[in-house]
């Protein structure tokens, strides 16, 4: 306890008074900037999963793109079918992610490196399309998951003109906020400091009295209890899921976010999102700056993108993060 | 302190912009701004991927022949990628950033889908999008949404009439693809009364995987139907035609309208391929692509050269030119005092008249939101051009529900002269 710079209080505080700023900013921000919040909210703790399994457990994930498509369908499932609430839908699906993610996480402690990373590549291509086979799963339409308009109260709180979008913002942000704050948490604890331990040095740790290989199933099983809740929020945002809504370029999206972020830094992710978020933003306004043909305009997010990656790396290996928290 | 330097970049990144009610935008004194989504990358890109810039060529066209009431027409074209995520998300642009009056023949079933609450909420027009799901025809569900295209059950029910007319007695086989496409094709078979000696599903993108294909065509084999029709895209129906002639395998082919089109096929699966469809019988609403003697084909044809020079005009093209010409005369139609509202009004009371290439009548009325109805059958010759069976057009219109399949000689509204809306 002693690295840490603040007690579980002051940061849960400051987290506290972060999101107040951002509930009340969102007032005078236009609907566009306030899904844009909301979709970085949901990236901030997809990241933070990568953060949490590679950064601290040293396992690598190129699938958790596929963990946030079990969220999302377990959400929308329960939320449709089922007629759950809309809070409790978001549990199940993050239950039913968790429980997906700690059968492959007893997997994945039995894999390392490039094993573990082609495996995981596997389920985010493989997973997803499944959902075509199966009736009550909406085949390629999807499963509907428009939580519609906001409760009065929370409309009265909010303000004229208060959209479902800024409605979005609200539950996204409060979410994200509150789940890095969990997370700081928990890397502080014992569990993660035997995570460290195992990731630096596996046999010493083991030496140290330390289960490595259950610290492991237990950092993918809290990782993907992260991703799914995303998938369910990035349901939330979407309206309904679909196999097309969770390709594989999500999985790589979220990796990239968090080596951009530092693979080691939980506030970094908050910057990974809003990197994911501005770079087809700013491609658009680039394209259109250049007054480019329509090949340079579909595939200039993706290399600036892939570009970003690569300067990152070579110049900034932790991560373009302020500062790590140790 | 990095969390609030971080926070203070998200505050940053999030500038403060000021409200309206966007009723009223779109439209200046000299513009009208209008947006698309499409995949102009990805699987689904391939042919779909020139209906943008043939709607954009047909409005430049318009523009240059003194626009709309005064106004240029200015169509703003975004890549979803055939993703519903960044559908829902380029449509948040299109809708709050550019500032469109309406979305015009946007593409795909649940990308579609995605954007409807946020469409709903906002009022904006959804006009002649690109899909064939019947649901989009529920006038209640999606108040602002114009179908154009008829609808897979309506398609499948035509066939299913056809058959009856010309291959009565004979045993039909079909392929489909195993989603709501499919769905929507098995039940207006049903409705028709179509019975199969052997039905073969596959997974979208599993058309890819020769030992797939090799299955359809063991499957097929095995139940030596004298018809078999193909219900899927364009890359099925060139993996099929290439594995049944390969194989050996002699059968009637009947092609669903998606995934018959010769220039298409030639993109996706190689110029030979086209060669595959000759004898096959495919169905269209529009006329054929390459008959010159259409009045509109032969227009459009003539702006693809001039403003939209180099792509080979093809169904893509036409109907990208056609959306945009429905377009124009919805426009003309809402009057100079152009907003979202008049322009759905419009549509509503004077829709079903406006002139288009489509051989069967629009739907549209104030409570019908439903395109074309109709279809007619052609045979493919050896360059992959159709051409109508016994020489003209024979029109089958039918509905999405138990309604019966007419065959009709529906009469279509003359091409305004130089292809110019004059409504």
């Amino acid at each position: 306890m002693r690295s840490r710079r603040f007690s579980a209080r002051q940061s849960a505080l400051f987290l506290s008074l972060l999101g107040l700023v951002l509930l009340v900013a969102s007032r005078f921000v236009d609907e566009l900037r306030t899904y844009q919040g909301a979709q970085v909210a949901v990236y901030v703790i997809a990241i933070a999963s990568i953060v949490l399994l590679t950064g601290y457990s040293g396992q690598i994930s190129l699938g958790h793109g596929a963990i946030m498509a079990l969220g999302g369908y377990g959400a929308a499932l329960s939320f449709t079918v089922w007629n759950f609430p809309f809070p409790l839908a978001i549990l199940f699906g993050t239950f039913v992610g968790t429980v997906g993610g700690f059968i492959l996480g007893v997997a994945a402690a039995r894999l390392s490196g490039p094993y573990l990373a082609g495996s995981t590549l596997a389920l985010a291509v493989g997973l997803p399309t499944l959902a075509d086979q199966f009736h009550i799963l909406g085949g390629e339409q999807g499963l509907n998951f428009d939580i519609g308009d906001p409760p009065h109260w929370v409309a009265k709180l909010g303000g004229a003109n208060f959209t479902q979008y800024k409605w979005f913002f609200w539950i996204t942000t409060i979410i994200a906020l509150f789940t890095i704050w969990s997370i700081t948490n928990l890397l502080h604890s014992s569990f993660g400091r035997n995570w460290r331990a195992g990731r630096n040095n596996a046999v010493a740790a083991g030496l140290a009295g330390i289960n490595v290989p259950r610290g492991k199933v237990l950092a993918f099983t809290v990782s993907s209890a992260l991703a799914s809740l995303a998938g369910g929020l990035f349901g939330l945002l979407l309206g309904l899921v679909t196999p097309t809504a969770f390709p594989l370029s999500l999985s790589f999206a979220i990796v990239t976010g968090a080596v951009l972020a530092g693979v080691g830094s939980l506030a970094g992710s908050i910057l990974g999102g809003v990197v994911l978020v501005a770079i087809p933003e700013l491609s658009g306004a680039l394209a259109t700056h250049l007054g480019g043909s329509q090949k340079v305009t579909a595939n200039l997010p993706g290399l600036l993108m892939s570009s970003l990656l690569i300067l990152v790396v070579l110049f900034m290996p932790d991560g373009v993060r302020v500062r790590k928290i140790k | 302190m990095g969390l609030v330097a971080t926070a203070a970049l998200i505050v940053n990144a999030l500038p403060a912009h000021a409200m309206n009610l966007y009723k009223q935008d779109g439209v200046t004194s000299s513009t009208i701004t209008l947006g698309i989504t499409s995949p102009l990358t990805g699987a689904a890109a391939p042919g779909y991927n020139k209906v943008p810039y043939a709607m954009q060529a047909y409005f430049n066209y318009v523009n240059d022949n003194g626009g709309v009431n005064g106004r240029k027409i200015k169509l703003i074209i975004k890549d979803d990628a055939y993703n519903p995520v960044l559908a829902k998300s380029v449509t948040n642009d299109l809708v709050l950033q550019n500032k469109v009056l309406a979305i015009v023949g946007s593409l795909g079933t649940a990308e579609n889908e995605a954007t409807t609450r946020f469409i709903n909420d906002h009022g904006v027009p959804r006009l002649f999008v690109n899909t064939g799901y019947s649901g989009f025809a529920d006038a209640t569900k999606y108040p602002t949404t114009y179908t154009v295209l008829p609808s897979y059950v309506m398609e499948a029910k035509i066939m299913g009439q056809y058959l009856q007319d010309n291959f009565a007695g004979k045993s039909v086989a079909i392929i489909y693809q195993d989603d709501d496409f499919g769905a929507d094709a098995l039940k207006g078979f049903a409705t028709a009364g179509t019975k199969f000696v052997v039905k073969i599903p596959y997974a979208s993108g599993s058309q890819a995987d020769p030992t797939v294909v090799g299955k359809w065509i063991s499957g097929l084999a095995q139940a030596k139907p004298d018809v078999t029709i193909m219900f899927g895209v364009s890359s099925a129906t060139a993996a099929a035609l290439g594995g049944a002639y390969k194989a050996g395998f002699k059968t009637q082919w009947l092609l669903g309208s998606v995934g018959g089109d010769g220039t298409t096929i030639a993109t996706v699966a190689g110029p030979t391929a086209v060669g595959l469809l000759y004898g096959a019988i495919g169905a269209s609403f529009l006329p054929a692509p390459t008959d010159v003697s259409d009045p509109y084909v032969a227009q459009f044809q003539a702006i693809n050269t001039q403003y939209n020079a180099g792509v080979a005009f093809d169904n893509n093209v036409l109907q990208g030119m056609n959306t945009a010409m429905l377009t124009v005369e919805a426009l003309r139609a809402a009057g100079s005092n152009l907003t979202r509202a008049s322009l759905l009004k419009a549509i509503a009371k004077s829709g079903s008249t406006f002139a288009s290439a489509g051989f069967a009548p629009l739907g549209y009325s104030a409570t019908s939101h439903v395109g074309y109805n109709g279809y007619w059958f052609g045979t493919y010759g050896p360059t992959g051009a159709i051409k109508p069976n016994g020489g003209t057009y024979t029109l089958y219109t039918t509905d999405s529900g138990a309604g019966a399949v007419v065959k009709t000689t529906s009469k279509r509204p003359a091409l305004p002269a130089k292809g110019l809306p004059n409504n």
